[in-house]
């Protein structure tokens, strides 16, 4: 072990202030969670449209100026559309979600872009964030099967 | 990974100063209604990586839950900085990172930065909790050196894969040695299990 590396014990204050009497049951903690999260639902359906027309936007932007760093935008926005679709069991969007993020991290990484494959995505998405549970699992399931194949074409077997 | 519990086991957060960054505001709101659920009363919000370092500067944090997407930063450049920062005792608070779109590349980076947990979303709130708890439970040392900051990363305490010799000043050698005293009688045994009324 060199001189300069230090391992050292360090408090665990979490541990104590959780041990504190009070609180509450971790069934009781969970389902509060639950129910408050559920609450914001409304709200975050909304806003997971708004992204989806940015989005939108943003894509048609980069497309038109063949600018690469529009992808670090589009990825950050289909990162968080993952993130509050798969908060409220909106798995056929989340799914799209994500798969538009491994496209467009890979064109980000320097890949030539593929813009067919994005704006399919890019609607894809719009669709199933403006359809909401209104697009039924069949419905989801083809949108979702047509990514994958888009995906499948442009993305190398993993 | 998560420690045996019960649903009826209590947990207190309600005077755990609690950091939430998340650089989209929705999933901001998502996170800070999760742990209003758990009991946390009014955490620091954050979404930059300016706001999470005045924050930390602020205050004593006792838990840090940072997305990998800050809306001017990654969260991992939090996390590392927090880990160098030397404020203590911030510097050493636990720190759950949330990742969404998540590749095995990530989670080592996550690692390296110094997060304490590494959390795919979506997130369930059973999931958090788990790892709330695992924290709790978190007995690891921190690492200081040229080229990590943080708790250590080995989290299993099994000692160093078989035929090496580990690096820890502490580890034990794999051989063991002739004992030095004689085995204990069974009856010596069950003694030390049977309770005894004792004269205090």
């Amino acid at each position: 072990m060199t001189s300069n590396v230090r391992v050292f014990a360090v408090e665990n204050k979490l541990a104590q202030i959780t041990r504190e009497p009070g609180g509450r049951t971790i069934e009781n903690a969970v389902r509060a969670a639950e129910t408050r999260i559920e609450s914001t639902r409304g709200a975050s359906v909304a806003a997971l449209v708004e992204k989806a027309e940015q989005m939108t936007a943003l894509a048609a932007q980069g497309r038109a100026a063949g600018d690469p760093a529009v992808f670090d935008g589009i990825y950050d926005m289909s990162n968080a559309i993952f993130g509050i679709a798969g908060a409220f069991g909106l798995k056929a969007l989340a799914d799209a979600a994500f798969s538009l993020c491994d496209l467009a991290d890979w064109f980000r990484g320097g890949e030539a872009a593929n813009w067919p494959a994005i704006d399919v995505h890019v609607n894809g998405i719009r669709l199933l964030a403006t359809l909401g549970d209104k697009a039924g699992a069949a419905g989801a399931e083809s949108i979702l099967e047509g990514l994958r194949r888009v995906r499948a074409r442009v993305l190398p077997a993993t | 990974m998560s420690p045996p519990f019960s649903k009826s086991d209590r947990v207190n957060l309600s005077t755990a100063e609690v950091l939430l960054a998340c650089g989209d505001l929705q999933g901001l709101n998502i996170m800070s209604e999760m742990f209003a659920g758990f009991g946390v009363h009014t955490p620091r919000r954050c979404q930059t990586l300016a706001e999470c370092k005045a924050a930390v500067q602020e205050r004593a944090i006792n838990l840090i839950v940072v997305d990998s997407a800050l809306a001017d930063a990654e969260g991992y450049d939090f996390i590392s900085w927090l880990r160098r920062s030397e404020l203590d005792p911030n510097s050493f608070a636990p720190v759950i990172l949330a990742t969404g779109h998540t590749k095995p590349s990530q989670v080592f980076r996550g690692r390296d930065a110094g997060a304490s947990f590494v959390v795919a979303k979506p997130a369930a709130p059973m999931v958090m909790m788990q790892r709330i708890i695992w924290l709790m439970n978190d007995q690891r040392k921190f690492v200081s050196s040229p080229g990590y900051c943080g708790p250590d990363r080995r989290v299993k305490a099994l000692g160093p894969p078989v035929g090496m010799k580990g690096r820890r000043h502490d580890d034990l050698s794999v051989e063991v040695g002739l004992a030095k005293t004689p085995n204990l009688e069974q009856n010596e045994i069950d003694a030390l299990f049977s309770p005894k009324a004792v004269a205090l």
